[in-house]
């Protein structure tokens, strides 16, 4: 555990735990209603002591904006990210641990799956599908789940041909105690250290989508439709794109110090 | 703004364009006009189908002016005036119409202009496998007769008073070379100031100038119409000087572009007004206390404020605001969400259980403000509201062609025409009934109206309709919205730009300083 | 050559599959083609009429037999809403997208070999946690936010560049760079980021082999030893991420594309998409994924060059 107590660790597990506290408590502190509330005689006002993020052109506060639009984005990213998982899980670990015709195929389709650049995928989804945040999570994590399923079966495939295992299998263990037991326990680190990592690849999906009008739908506060609705009035009202945009930044960037943590201390092996 | 300035402004405003950044602007007005340069136009909006007689957006309509000339016109008081038939008459009994064509017209492949034309356009507009917009305006004809190349006769079987003002709008006056009907989709030719040369769907719209134009060549060798939705795009791109001219001033940026003495500026009123729509077919809203609850819900004037940052003038009454048929008696109802609350709790919808889905198309960015502004009111109302975003293509054909949706939002623009605006709006049959609204009381009187010949008898005829518009609250018509175009200070000529109706540009007379 | 031959076999087959997930995704699509073609005028009897002539009533394996059939045969079909054949229109927009993403392909490494050098040379001083920590930035903000502070700087606050629109390298060099120079800025700082950890990651590994060490032994200067010793072994894996992250790219140039106007691959993809025309985006969405598997063919076959220890595996 020495490798959290960096000044990278710590403060990347701070951001990360920052953030959650806000999606989850958040809502439960702050009125519901406040992030859409409206105040006419204060649009796109400069951060001061009533509004300290300033307020967007309707009169919404940011502050209370963006601290219920983290849920939002954590929900979608999060959600997301779980779904690959659990959709790649199944995928990676037969195709790794059974190989042969059925790694084949699998991962023919997982290959080509790789061929679409995910946001692509994200967006048709989210068109054939109609934007909406069920949706999103749903495209978000389709369009993810191939290159999980692709990590997951490696590491499968690496614990499989492990001497202990193999030795598990001449002992006559079955399949899916093998697969309980030995690959399950054994693959976790790596799908820690790449679900942090997607995470942080989720939420800045989340805004891509949302900036182009096929993700969260107004007047939800979501950080990618807040730097939407903020290109009108970029130079009028700077803090309108800074303040979601610094949300976003943050967040990812906390994301990825701890991914870098976790993977050094986890999972040493792929560490770069 | 309340009504009183706000008529005053009208009386103020119409007719005349308001400059502002009037240093530089006398400055270039003084000069002469010039021949040469390529115009290029930040175009708010994206063009749609290009035949003139089948598209229902203002957005082509805008751009097509350079290109079409109709059989008549109006001018700046809205009276029809000749164009490419440089005389009209109407008989006695108001059956029969006959057009001298003007000589010397030609059309952009070169070929003259004949009565032969008139009668293939007049006809195509008519014939329902068309699917023109503007079919009904022929609804009455019998016959059309060309007695010679350049006379044509037009025989009604009943009186149909708008009719000729109602050829005034390129798409049912449009006149194009005889056959060339099925081209005119992609390639749209006519006898305008400017031939079409190229689009690029979502991108672009390039027009060239017409040396044989009949009224003389435009000075322009061009005009490239950048289709540029994003206002910011937009505006950047006439700050850099990447565009000579945009339309559409962002209303929360109106006043620092007026204020900018680099700029020129011309704004008139209106452009168009804009509505709340109620899908008559969606249960709830087939009953009208329903319906006047929701209007109920709506302070327009804090609505306007929000989504548009004041630019327009609330109004009930959707009729040209200088045309006799504008009823300034009709007044907006006041918002009180309490009575709302206690109506839709009558008409057996208690707080929480109406569900409402809003539309709203991100073709207009105000449409998405304004829905949120909506859904707060509608909330306090014990209404849930939801936003769905469409895109333009999107909005188009859930609610305008499949009338797929329970509650949206849409603009027109104001036609001088009443005929055009009420029957297409709200007869039972109008071309743009996409709400469902069936009121045997408004298709009595939008009939009326036509065979009406008296103009303040067909003025109280329509005012009657907007009466039962408001009393049945069909729709819940909201403001009337500023246009405004910013320029470069070497256009010249913006003062000619707009066309009467406030929504369609001519670029025949602009020119660009070198 | 079996290998070459096996992997040409391999490629076949994936864009075979490309093909028919980018068939099967776009038949999901509510709306189908005989209603855009027919837009305001739709009437249940001419659209029922229009479906059959398209044959839009046939089972699916035929309908996609037709259209691999063209795709293979040239004919890509029209575009609903630019009413113009696919296969160019494609073409085009290809060659004005390509031009970003080689520009800022070319600005990332530029920048980040440098850099990723610079910190792997200072590991874990000062020099090593700035270079990290701009990566770190560089790669946590989203290229569209980029792009919004690039216009906001470079076209509104100083001028110097325009902020929307394409033109074409033949009509005017000069202003075709000047146009694509912000885009490819857009894109290429977040993949500035990646690479520049990329290569402080390989540099690092490599400047502590065997091999550095007695070079360094042998009294070579600083510099022969980092240049040419340290980043000639490292610029293969570098350089072969960055061939990875083609397919990165052009999910970006969606984004970026629509937000700067630029007329390219992106933009086409997003007009299609948003105006439900399925034949093109058919089209475009096989051809991106094409684009993205050959780039990185060719990352693997250039690698096999470099490296022949793979020839035999």
């Amino acid at each position: 555990m020495r490798g959290f107590l960096t000044a990278k660790g710590l403060i990347g597990a701070g951001i990360v735990m920052l953030v959650l506290a806000i999606a989850l408590l958040a809502p439960l502190v702050i009125p519901d209603r406040m992030a859409t509330a409206m105040d006419m005689r204060a649009r796109l006002s400069g951060p001061s002591l009533s509004h300290i993020f300033g307020t967007d052109q309707l009169g919404r506060d940011l502050f209370f904006r963006v601290m219920l639009g983290a849920q939002t984005s954590v929900l979608i990213a999060g959600s997301a990210v779980l779904m690959s998982i659990v959709i790649g899980l199944p995928l990676g670990i037969v195709s790794g641990y059974y190989g042969g015709v059925i790694d084949n195929v699998l991962m023919r389709l997982v290959d080509t799956l790789l061929s679409f650049p995910a946001l692509l995928l994200a967006l048709t989804i989210s068109a054939v599908l109609g934007p909406n945040l069920t949706n999103t999570i749903i495209a978000i994590g389709i369009a993810f789940t191939p290159f999980l399923a692709r990590i997951i079966r490696g590491e499968a495939l690496r614990v499989a041909q492990m001497p202990y295992v193999e030795a598990a299998r001449a002992a006559g263990t079955t399949d899916f105690m093998m697969i309980v037991r030995h690959i399950l326990p054994n693959i976790m680190p790596a799908i820690i250290v790449q679900g942090t990592i997607s995470l942080a690849f989720a939420i800045l999906a989340e805004a891509g989508l949302s900036f182009l009008g096929l993700g969260t739908q107004p007047p939800d506060a979501s950080w990618g439709l807040m730097i939407q609705a903020s290109r009108d009035y970029l130079d009028v009202a700077p803090w309108t794109a800074l303040v979601p945009g610094a949300a976003v930044a943050i967040t990812v960037l906390g994301l990825n110090m701890f991914g870098d943590v976790l993977r050094d201390v986890l999972d040493p092996r792929t560490a770069t | 703004m309340k009504r009183r300035t706000f008529l005053g402004s009208t009386t103020a405003l119409f007719g005349t364009t308001i400059f502002s950044g009037a240093l530089p602007l006398v400055a270039t007005a003084q000069t002469a006009p010039v021949t040469g340069g390529t115009l290029i136009w930040g175009h708010s909006e994206t063009t749609q189908n290009l035949d003139m007689h089948q598209t229902g957006t203002a957005s082509t309509g805008r751009v097509l002016q350079n290109v079409h000339n109709s059989i008549v016109t109006v001018d700046k008081d809205l009276k029809v005036i000749p164009m490419l038939a440089e005389s009209f008459e109407q008989s006695e009994d108001g059956l029969t119409y006959t057009f001298k064509l003007r000589a010397g017209v030609k059309f952009h492949d070169g070929s003259d202009m004949t009565a032969e034309d008139v009668k293939y356009s007049f006809e195509r507009c008519a014939d329902p496998a068309t699917g023109a917009v503007n079919f009904e305006v022929f609804n009455a004809v019998d016959t059309i007769e060309t007695p010679d190349d350049m006379t044509v006769v037009v025989n009604l079987k009943s009186v149909n008073a708008p009719f000729l003002s109602r050829l005034a709008e390129n798409g049912a006056g449009v006149v194009m070379p005889s056959g060339s009907g099925d081209t005119q989709g992609e390639t749209p030719i006519g006898c305008g100031p400017f031939k079409f040369v190229s689009r690029e769907f979502g991108n672009k719209v390039e027009l060239a100038r017409f040396d044989e134009y009949w009224d003389g060549p435009a000075y322009l060798d061009g005009v490239t119409a950048r289709e540029i939705p994003e206002p910011t795009v937009r505006l950047t791109g006439l700050r850099t000087g990447e565009l000579h001219m945009i339309n559409d001033i962002p209303a929360d940026r109106a006043q620092e572009i007026e204020d900018d003495a680099t700029l020129q500026v011309v704004k008139w009123f209106p452009l168009n007004w804009d509505f709340v729509n109620l899908n008559h077919t969606f249960e709830p809203f087939q009953n009208p206390d329903v319906r006047r609850a929701f209007d109920m819900i709506i302070d327009k004037e804090m609505l306007l404020e929000g989504a548009l940052w004041g630019q327009g003038a609330t109004t009930a009454s959707p009729s040209y605001p200088t045309s006799a048929s504008y009823d300034t008696a009709l007044t907006q109802r006041a918002q009180d969400i309490a009575a709302a609350k206690q109506m839709l709790a009558d008409a057996g919808y208690p707080e929480g259980s109406l569900n409402i889905v809003f539309k709203a198309t991100t073709n207009y960015p105000y449409h998405i403000e304004s829905a949120q502004i909506l859904v707060e009111w509608f909330r306090e109302a014990g209404v849930n509201l939801t936003i769905e975003q469409l895109t333009w293509a999107d909005w188009l054909s859930q609610c305008w062609v499949d009338k797929d949706y329970q509650m949206t939002m849409m603009n027109f623009f104001t036609l001088w025409e009443p005929d055009f605006l009420y029957y297409s709006l709200w007869n039972s049959t109008g071309a743009f009934n996409y709400r469902g609204i069936n009121d045997p009381e408004i298709d009595r009187l939008t009939e009326e109206a036509r065979i009406t010949v008296d103009p303040a008898a067909r003025a109280d005829i329509y005012k009657a309709v907007q009466q039962q518009v408001f009393d049945q609250a069909h729709d819940i018509i909201l403001w009337f919205r500023n246009g405004s175009i910013g320029a470069q200070p070497g256009v010249g000529g913006l003062d000619t730009v707009v066309h009467p109706n406030g929504s369609n540009f001519n670029f025949h007379k602009v020119w660009l300083q070198a | 050559m079996a290998y070459l031959i096996n992997r040409l076999m391999s490629v076949v087959l994936t864009l075979f599959l490309i093909s028919i997930i980018t068939f099967a995704v776009t038949n999901i699509l509510p709306g189908d083609v005989a209603m855009m073609i027919m837009g305001t005028q739709s009437n249940p009897e001419a659209l029922a009429g229009l479906r059959e002539s398209l044959g839009l009533n046939d089972p699916l394996i035929m309908q996609y037999g037709r259209w691999i059939g063209g795709i293979l045969t040239g004919d890509w079909g029209t575009s609903l809403v630019f009413k113009e054949p696919i296969g160019p229109l494609i073409a085009q927009k290809v060659t004005a997208s390509a031009l970003i993403v080689v520009m800022s392909m070319t600005i990332a490494l530029v920048c980040a070999i440098p850099l990723g050098v610079w910190a792997a040379v200072h590991r874990d001083r000062w020099q090593d946690s700035t270079a990290s920590t701009v990566a770190l930035i560089g790669v946590s903000l989203p290229d569209f936010f980029w792009g919004i502070m690039l216009i906001l700087l470079f076209a509104r606050g100083l001028g110097w560049l325009p902020s929307s629109g394409f033109v074409h390298p033949v009509d005017d060099f000069q202003l075709a760079i000047r146009h694509a120079f912000l885009p490819s800025l857009a894109l290429g700082l977040g993949l500035m980021a990646h690479l520049t950890r990329m290569t402080r990651a390989t540099m690092t590994g490599i400047l502590g082999q065997e091999f550095i060490r007695v070079a360094r032994a042998k009294g070579l200067s600083e510099g022969t030893v980092v240049w040419r010793y340290g980043l000639a072994n490292a610029i293969g894996p570098v350089m072969t991420v960055a061939g990875l992250q083609v397919g990165y790219l052009f999910g970006s140039i969606i984004v970026v594309e629509s937000l700067f106007n630029y007329t390219g691959m992106g933009w086409l993809t997003y007009q299609a998409l948003l105006n439900r025309d399925i034949p093109l985006i058919q089209g475009s969405v096989f051809v991106i994924a094409a684009v993205v598997m050959l780039a990185n063919l060719a990352v693997d076959l250039l690698y096999t060059l470099i490296d022949p220890r793979i020839r035999l595996a």
